[in-house]
Formats: C-alpha cells, sequence, structure tokens
C-alpha cells in the first residue's frame, strides 16, 4: 500500500457500500431461494414432527448436529484471525479480518438455528439456558451439552462485541460521508464516536481486552463441541484426540471458507490495493499447515483403533472406511488431505482459481468430516442388532441448503452496508501524511 | 469553521508531524495535556505518547473486576443450584465437581470479563454520546485530516495558542463555541 494515501483508503473502501448492481441482487436472489426452499422444510418438520427427518434408531444425531458442527468450525477463522493474529502483530490480517469476523458472526448465528432445528419442539428449546423457574429445575451444568449451550453463546457474545466495537470507527466514517436518513442511521450506529485522543486511548486498551479474551475462546469452543462427542461412552467418539482434532479442522474450515468469500468479493469490489494475493498466500499456508494437523489426527485415530485390539473401536472405524458410508469417509480424505496438495507449491496458492477450487474441496470435505464422526459412529456401535443405515430425507437436505441461503444473505447484506475493509486500520499499515515527505520531495 | 468565542481555539492539521510539533511546543509553553482534545482518523502512537505518556487507561479495572466477577458468579451457580437440587450420582461423583465446572466458570469469566469492559469503554469514551460536538462536525477528520482544539484558555493563553499553531504548520486556526474533549 505503499504511496496510498488515508483520502484514497476511505474513498476506495467507502465505495463499495451502496449501489447495488445487478449481479449483488442476483447473488441476493439465489441466497434468498435457498433460505425460502430451507423455511419451507422446516415448516413441514415443525408441522409434521421429527419423523419427516431421516432418524433410524439409534442414530438421532444426524445432518443437523453435522450441519451445526460444520457452521460453528466455520465461525472459527473469523476470531482466529482478528484476534489471535491482532495479538501476534501480525500485519497480513489488516485486510481480511474485517470480512472474516462477519462470516464469524453469522456463521455462529447458522449454527445457532441447528440445536433448535434439531430438538424439534424448537419453541421448547429455551429449556437450554439457565432461568430461574418455580420448579428450581436447573440444567445438569457437569453436561458437555450444557458446557456447549455456555461455549457457543460466549463466543458469539464475545465475537460480535468485538466484531461491533471494531466497526464504530469505522461507521463514523461512513457518517460523515453521507446525508439525510442514512446519516442519522450510522449516527446512531457510531455511537456519537468521535476519534479524540480520549476515546482512542480507551478504545485501544480495550480492543486488546477483547481481543484477549476471544483469544481462549478460539481454542475452547471447538474443544468444547468435541467433548459433545468425546465425553460419551461411544466407539469412535471417545478419545482425548478429539479436542485438537476439532480446532485445527475448525481454523482449516474457517480459513478456507475466508478463501472462498474474499476472492470473489475482492473482484466485485476491486480491492485488490488491500486484499491479495499477499493475504490468500497466507491464509492458504494456514490451511496447509491445520490440514497437516487434522491429516495427522486421521491417522492416529485409525492407528490407535487397530493398535487398541479393541474390536469395537477398530469396528467403527473399519466401517467408516469401508462400510455403508465408505464413500463418505473416502471424500472427507481427498477433500481434505489431498486436494490441498498442490498448495504446498507457491504456484498454486499465488492462483486465484486453484485457491478458490482448493477452498471449494476443503468446504465440502469439512462437512463430510463431522458427517464421517456423527452417524458414521452412531450407526455401528457395541450391539450389531442396533446397526442401521441412516440416509438424510429431503427435509434434512432442503434446511441444509437453507443454512447456506442464510448465511450468505447476511454476508452480502453486511458487504453493502458495512466496510467489509477495516478503514481505521488499514490507514494504520499506511505512511502518514508527513510535512518533511513533501519538503523531500 | 465555527465562530471564535474566548476560551477555546481550534486548529486543523494536514500532516501528522506537523501536529505532533504543535503538541510538544504547546507542552513546552506551559499547556497541559488535559487542555488539548487530538481528533484523528485513527489512533496514533506519536499522538498516545505526547498525551498521555504511557499512562494505561483504567478500562482494565472494569476488566479485571468483571472477569472475578464472572468466574465466582459461574461456579457458584454451577455449585449452588447442583447443592439445591442434591441427586446422588452413582459412582461417587461429588455434587460440587471441580473439573466439570471449570468450563462454566471458564466461559462466565470471559463473557462478563468482555461486558465489563465494554461498560468500561463506553463510560470513559462518554459513549453513547447523544450529539456530536462541534468540532467534529467536520467530515475530514475521519477521513485524512487532524484537529487539535484547546479549551478553558484565557485570552492571552489563546493568543499564544494560535500562535504556537500557526507556527507548526495548522492549515487552518480558529476560536470554537464549545469542547469538552
Amino acid at each position: 500500500m505503499k504511496g496510498t494515501a488515508y483520502g484514497a483508503v476511505t474513498r476506495d473502501i467507502l465505495d463499495t457500500l451502496f449501489k447495488p448492481t445487478s449481479l449483488y441482487f442476483g447473488m441476493i436472489g439465489v441466497c434468498a431461494a435457498f433460505l425460502l426452499f430451507g423455511g419451507y422444510c422446516w415448516f413441514i418438520q415443525l408441522t409434521q414432527g421429527l419423523g419427516v427427518a431421516g432418524y433410524a434408531p439409534p442414530v438421532f444425531w444426524g445432518v443437523y448436529i453435522t450441519t451445526f458442527v460444520f457452521w460453528i468450525g466455520i465461525g472459527h477463522a473469523g476470531t482466529l484471525i482478528s484476534a489471535i493474529l491482532f495479538l501476534f502483530r501480525s500485519k497480513w490480517r489488516t485486510g481480511v479480518y474485517r470480512a472474516a469476523e462477519a462470516m464469524t458472526i453469522f456463521a455462529v448465528m447458522t449454527a445457532g438455528l441447528f440445536p433448535a432445528i434439531h430438538v424439534g419442539r424448537t419453541w421448547n428449546s429455551y429449556w437450554l439456558f439457565p432461568y430461574p423457574n418455580q420448579r428450581e429445575l436447573w440444567q445438569n451444568f457437569k453436561s458437555p451439552l450444557m458446557w456447549d449451550v455456555f461455549a457457543v453463546s460466549t463466543y458469539f457474545t464475545v465475537s460480535t462485541i468485538f466484531f461491533y466495537i471494531g466497526l464504530v470507527p469505522d461507521i463514523a466514517a461512513v457518517r460523515d460521508k453521507t446525508s439525510g436518513f442514512i446519516k442519522k442511521v450510522y449516527s446512531s450506529l457510531s455511537l456519537g464516536w468521535r476519534g479524540t485522543d480520549r476515546q482512542w486511548h480507551h478504545y485501544m486498551a480495550a480492543y486488546g481486552f477483547f481481543a484477549a479474551f476471544a483469544t481462549p475462546l478460539v481454542l475452547s469452543v471447538h474443544s468444547v463441541v468435541s467433548w459433545d462427542f468425546a465425553m460419551a461412552q461411544t466407539a469412535g467418539w471417545h478419545s482425548t484426540l478429539f479436542p485438537p482434532y476439532f480446532v485445527a479442522g475448525a481454523i482449516f474450515s474457517g480459513c478456507a471458507m475466508v478463501i472462498t468469500l474474499l476472492i470473489p468479493l475482492t473482484k466485485l469490489f476491486k480491492l485488490e490495493a488491500y486484499i491479495n494475493l499477499f493475504h490468500f498466500e497466507n491464509l492458504a499456508k494456514m490451511c496447509l499447515l491445520t490440514g497437516m494437523i487434522l491429516t495427522y489426527a486421521y491417522a492416529t485415530e485409525h492407528f490407535i483403533a487397530w493398535y487398541s485390539d479393541n474390536p469395537y473401536e477398530w469396528g467403527v472405524f473399519h466401517y467408516r472406511a469401508t462400510g455403508n458410508y465408505w464413500w463418505v469417509f473416502w471424500t472427507m480424505v481427498f477433500c481434505n488431505c489431498i486436494a490441498p496438495i498442490p498448495w504446498w507449491f507457491k504456484k498454486y496458492r499465488t492462483n486465484y482459481t486453484w485457491l478458490f477450487v482448493i477452498s471449494l474441496f476443503i468446504n465440502v470435505g469439512m462437512w463430510f468430516e463431522r458427517y464421517n464422526i456423527i452417524p458414521g459412529a452412531l450407526s455401528h456401535q457395541f450391539d450389531p442388532n442396533s446397526w442401521v443405515y441412516y440416509v438424510p430425507t429431503w427435509v434434512e437436505m432442503g434446511i441444509l441448503l437453507g443454512s447456506f441461503g442464510w448465511f450468505g444473505f447476511w454476508f452480502l447484506l453486511f458487504v453493502k452496508v458495512m466496510p467489509a475493509v477495516a478503514v481505521a486500520e488499514i490507514k494504520e499499515g499506511v505512511r502518514p501524511p508527513l510535512k518533511s515527505d513533501e519538503v523531500a520531495a | 469553521m465555527s465562530s471564535a468565542t474566548p476560551g477555546s481555539v481550534k486548529s486543523i492539521y494536514a500532516h501528522l508531524d506537523c501536529l505532533v510539533e504543535g503538541l510538544d511546543q504547546l507542552k513546552t509553553a506551559g499547556f497541559k495535556p488535559k487542555e488539548m482534545v487530538v481528533t484523528s482518523p485513527l489512533p496514533r502512537p506519536e499522538i498516545e505518547e505526547a498525551l498521555y505518556e504511557g499512562k494505561p487507561s483504567p478500562v482494565r479495572w472494569f476488566t479485571m473486576c468483571g472477569a472475578i466477577m464472572g468466574g465466582l458468579s459461574g461456579f457458584s451457580t454451577a455449585s449452588l443450584t447442583h447443592l439445591n437440587w442434591p441427586m446422588i450420582i452413582p459412582a461417587g461423583k461429588p455434587l460440587v465437581s471441580l473439573p466439570a465446572f471449570v468450563v462454566i466458570t471458564f466461559e462466565a469469566t470471559i463473557l462478563t470479563g468482555c461486558f465489563f469492559t465494554l461498560l468500561g469503554l463506553l463510560f470513559f469514551c462518554g459513549l453513547p454520546a447523544r450529539r456530536l460536538q462541534i468540532e467534529v462536525t467536520d467530515p475530514r477528520l475521519s477521513d485524512d485530516m487532524f484537529a487539535l482544539v484547546l479549551n478553558g484558555l484565557t485570552a492571552e493563553r489563546a493568543s499564544k495558542a494560535r500562535e504556537i499553531l500557526n507556527s507548526t504548520g495548522a492549515i487552518e486556526v480558529s476560536g470554537m463555541e464549545a469542547s469538552n474533549g
């Protein structure tokens, strides 16, 4: 960004707001169609009951829990990039962190729908939260499912606060460039931010604390999600490997989703000066690191299952690779372990087409990973008499499709009404206007 | 620009080094940092150093109190609710289980600490502000310019301040209606 002036940064980034094109409306339309279809499927389930899902006892965790874990995982990269890389003062985060944070918020919002969909009687899902009640009935705080409620809701709240506080100075910049009713809206949203020394002084301190709070959450949330499985006495789940395995997978899928979303965004909004191959290459390297950890985890859990000589444990792992779900397992292996291999070569991780296509493979692979873990284990437990083949119904797949529509709808809305690149932080990386430079010139 | 009012002087700088020079000269001339308000489109360490000289923000006390309160309340909620309904679980598991409650305690620590940090930030920044103060109606200040406002000056000191601001490269110098920084 050498030679870029503060004014040019403001102009370039704020020019992406408002003025939607027909292509933008087209994308909104596709998301709305997916969302409507998903909503229709959910309506069917609400009115007819969970029987419309393909649950086959004892498999009661299927597509909904798979998709819940998938979206929670997607929601990891944003806070990793915005908080952890902020604390490490990593320079490449600046261009991408705002969009990645937005992705996190919308992904967790999407994930949050699924436990409510999964329980069937959605109107009772508030029972998940502790609240004073007449019979003095409380949740079991020793249950990993209860930990998960706390972990996910805390993650969502902290990420949202961190995201919004980061946005405030940029909303003030939008306020100062607009007029009329729109200016009033942005004035309210900016909370009256003025950018005084006193405000920046406290802001920077608080921002550091928010980052410090969000950092352990990145590691803890998916660890807690993994305990939903690992704490159970279920063959294929009951493993101490799960927390690091899940965290690595979450960062892997989250970074891939950032690549998937930001390549079109950068091209459409002509933001190459701020988000370019330097950033995408770093994201690809992050995927390579976490992808290697994931591949190692796959190999380790299979090796330990075989080496343990426990017939139930090895039975599940053998079944996943060769049984009814063989295609799920091998899709996962191909997408997560083999497809990213070209990124080991600089030529491919600095090529937009390769970046985009491989990131899509990873997104698909990570959904299949969770599917492999969940029904892949539940359908082949200790008693052969309980072995079943769970197949999702069109209602479940429709709700899965709808979740992509819901997520895409929010993300598209965001990039048109809020700066998708952090204006103030980009300016921090730009040489400030100096009289001495002008004199020297 | 607003009309001049005795007691406050406003200046606009287009260059950061000129602004920092202005701040230094004002301090040398006996003006206190608390009399000055700098408005900038981004946080700059040079401005922070000139006005706060490494003094930390008190927001950190809100953060610490919030985190401690959150941790205590998380652990208490989990423990007291289990003691309130003392169901004996087989295998000798205690009613108040430290390992099992670590997660709830941790999450409550983070959540409440974060809420209190937010409260501290809003309190010390004077947010949400019902209306913008007059010196920031200038849209250049969230774009590429810096403002330096001095408040509570006598006529003599205002004159001295104007002289320093002009000599250090301020592109506009004027009086102003009011400011509370």
